[in-house]
């Protein structure tokens, strides 16, 4: 067995130890929740991941009288905030994002079937994994995040052949179009995207990530912008929503 | 051939396990033999993507490959070597691709071998091709291709036969996400395992039918999928505590390898090796700071301990400004065994091994969980009740949970929430029944439900 011994400090800093807030998340969660005896509730689930405790949140905010395409943005959107601006803080972690991202579907989809006057989202963004490469976990977070955030996601899962892209593209019409791609020798189908796209005239941003996938390579085609972390999804539609164009996306994204 | 569960540890203590010596020594290739007292660089690559245009430039490509690796090696004296190719889809896809890149690359070998005296070997890890589109099809028609490819890279060349399968890989990629510890456990531990159990047991005869290694697997499409999103020690995207769970349920996962015919030397990106090595006595090769051109892992040091075979999991071929990067990297790890290497002639490899852990063991739970003091400890929980693929697993994670709360009243330090997260995790799997059927039976009907792409056929259910 292991005869000699260090003192671990010595050798190593556990940043993650050391930089830890003094708050619990919860306790922040608390500070940020808003404020309103129906709403609070609601948006308290949310930040849980409780998907029954959402719906029965809002059945109630709804029988009080609150309008329920309202309690999109009033309650549900307000909760995911918490969460996102936690989980940005580095105070809450990706799981419990997913988990709220779940409880904020189910919530969205009762608002719709609560009311007859139709959910309009953020925008329509269109996610797929590159062609050859099936694997998909990113792209299941990059769409459960955008999705979360209010926007309306076209997921064409993995696989993809680049066609197929080209033609969700010119059929959906999206603000942006994500790839995510594991393998080095898949990710090169994100060039051919990018190439078919301005073949046809369409310019929108062509965010890219995952696995091997790096800034230098997304850099190389025209419409590329790369996506770090899945954290960035939101994030790059929420500033194509607010105008930016293709050079402030690189410039806002591109931190290598 | 048949599946033999192991009930005992190959090691009668931890302390008997050693970088470059096994209990069971492979002998493959031209003239090497994989833990018999030293070690050896295993060097991993893959072409450039443009060489994937034809089968002629695949093959051209790879003997630049060998070549230039080959060509290190002799210029700094290593005494021996190891070649692994992980194939691009279109070498398993088209079966006879993958036999005659190996054939030209054995020939290289070859040819270095009679000038030189070099002992080397080439390692074939066919792709797991085994799914659809939208699916998993894990027996279905792209199973014979897959074996197929096993046939030409055995005939052709190919010494040691590997693969990276995806057994389980839905329902954990669902769980993992949701801090779901019994789904990690139904996903890596349950279905991994009769995943594994099937495939290898094909693999091995034809491995023994051409007369070369069934060599072993990994648990890289779960362990090191939880070890990735987890991330360096300020990253938030899962607590490090559950990776590590993740990563001692999947050590018997790649046990289920040797329980069905495979012999070692076991996959470099198989964290979870030391644990299997101190049951199966088998050689394993392993990755840590030399792959950092591939992945981080916050354990450099510490997962050379017991390996056999150290390598850099895998770097895209191109040109460095000290040759091209498998020449450059196949330099560095020989110089990693080389040292290695001094430390067993010179009777130091305990005073190094211990070293090389020590500088590790305390920066990261996984790190402390594999230290091969804890890995032992881990080891003979699953051989405990080795003959049931359910509680052997659930042992796993609970001894890993055990490992990780001591180490924490002691030198370990965890964050709040790594520690929240253990402990959530204690309590789902303490909270767990002891009969397998009855966690296959609710398994079956929750990720039924929960997960669309699990299709339970995929395993015979």
């Amino acid at each position: 067995m292991i005869k000699m011994d260090v003192v671990p400090s010595e050798i190593l800093v556990r940043y993650n130890v050391k930089m830890e807030k003094e708050m619990s998340p919860e306790q922040m969660a608390a500070e940020l929740y808003p404020k309103g005896d129906l709403i609070r509730p609601i948006a308290e689930a949310i930040f849980e991941g409780e998907e029954d405790d959402v719906v029965e949140g809002l059945k109630k905010a709804i029988d009080a009288g609150k309008d329920p395409v309202a309690l999109i943005d009033d309650a549900l959107m307000v909760g995911m905030g918490v969460v996102t601006k936690l989980y940005d803080d580095g105070v809450i972690f990706l799981p419990n994002v997913m988990m709220s991202a779940d409880a904020m579907l189910d919530g969205i989809e009762y608002c719709k079937a609560q009311s007859d006057v139709p959910v309009v989202p953020k925008g329509k963004i269109v996610c797929h994994v590159a062609e050859g490469d099936v694997h998909d976990i990113g792209k299941t977070i990059v769409s459960a995040l955008l999705r979360a955030n209010g926007y309306e996601v076209v997921d064409l899962g993995r696989d993809v052949p680049v066609d197929e892209v080209i033609e969700a593209v010119k059929k959906e019409k999206p603000m942006m179009v994500t790839g995510t791609a594991l393998m080095t020798t898949t990710m090169y189908a994100f060039k051919a995207v990018n190439d078919k796209l301005m073949e046809a005239g369409i310019n929108i941003p062509f965010q890219c990530g995952g696995g091997a996938v790096n800034q230098d390579f997304v850099s190389s085609f025209e419409l590329g912008v790369y996506g770090e972390e899945a954290a960035d999804g939101p994030k790059m539609a929420d500033s194509i929503a607010a105008g930016a164009d293709l050079g402030k996306l690189k410039e806002q994204f591109h931190k290598h | 051939m048949t599946v033999n569960r192991y009930t005992k540890m190959a090691y009668d203590s931890a302390d008997d396990m050693v970088f470059g010596h096994s209990k069971f020594p492979v002998k493959a290739g031209l003239g090497l033999e994989i833990g018999a007292g030293y070690t050896t660089a295993e060097v991993n690559y893959a072409p450039r993507p443009e060489a994937g245009a034809s089968k002629e430039k695949l093959i051209r490509e790879y003997e630049k490959i060998t070549t230039d690796i080959m060509e290190r090696m002799i210029g700094i004296g290593a005494p021996s070597v190891v070649l692994e190719t992980e194939h691009v889809q279109q070498m398993t896809n088209n079966p006879t691709w993958g036999g005659e890149v190996a054939a030209a690359q054995k020939a290289i070998m070859e040819d270095f071998h009679d000038e030189y005296g070099i002992k080397c070997a080439l390692r074939h890890t066919p792709g797991d091709i085994r799914e659809e589109r939208d699916y998993l099809q894990l027996r279905g028609d792209k199973y014979s291709i897959l074996m197929e490819s096993f046939e030409e890279v055995a005939a052709n060349g190919a010494d040691l036969l590997s693969i990276e399968t995806m057994g389980g890989k839905e329902v954990f990629d669902h769980a993992i996400l949701r801090n779901d510890v019994p789904g990690m456990l139904y996903g890596i531990g349950v279905l991994g395992t009769m995943d594994m159990s099937y495939i290898w047991q094909d693999i091995a005869k034809i491995a023994k039918k051409n007369n070369v290694v069934a060599a072993g697997d990994t648990d890289c499409a779960q362990a090191n999928t939880a070890m990735f999103i987890a991330g360096g020690l300020t990253s938030k995207d899962l607590a490090h505590t559950l990776a590590t769970i993740a990563r001692a349920i999947s050590a018997p996962r790649t046990l289920a390898g040797y329980e069905a015919g495979a012999i070692g030397p076991g996959k470099d990106c198989g964290y979870e090796n030391s644990i299997v090595k101190s049951i199966t006595g088998m050689p394993i090769s392993q990755e840590g700071k030399t792959s950092t051109c591939a992945h981080s892992d916050v354990m450099g040091n510490l997962v050379m301990q017991c390996c056999d075979l150290w390598s850099n999991e895998s770097v895209e071929y191109h040109g460095e400004f000290g040759g091209t990067t498998v020449q450059c990297w196949s330099e560095t790890l020989s110089y990693d065994c080389a040292l290695m290497n001094v430390a067993l002639k010179t009777g130091n490899e305990k005073v190094l091994r211990d070293m090389m852990v020590l500088s590790d063991k305390y920066r990261d739970p996984q790190g402390y969980m594999l230290s091969y003091d804890n890995a032992y400890r881990v080891g003979q929980a699953i051989v405990k009740d080795g003959n049931d693929i359910y509680l052997r697993a659930k042992n796993a994670a609970i001894e890993c949970v055990n490992i990780l709360e001591e180490g924490a009243k002691d030198k370990l330090e965890l964050t709040r929430f790594e520690a929240n997260a253990l402990a959530d995790a204690k309590s789902a799997l303490v909270s767990l029944t002891d009969d397998k059927d009855q966690f296959m039976s609710d398994c079956m009907a929750k990720y039924s439900e929960e997960v669309k792409v699990f299709r339970p056929e995929n395993y015979g259910l």
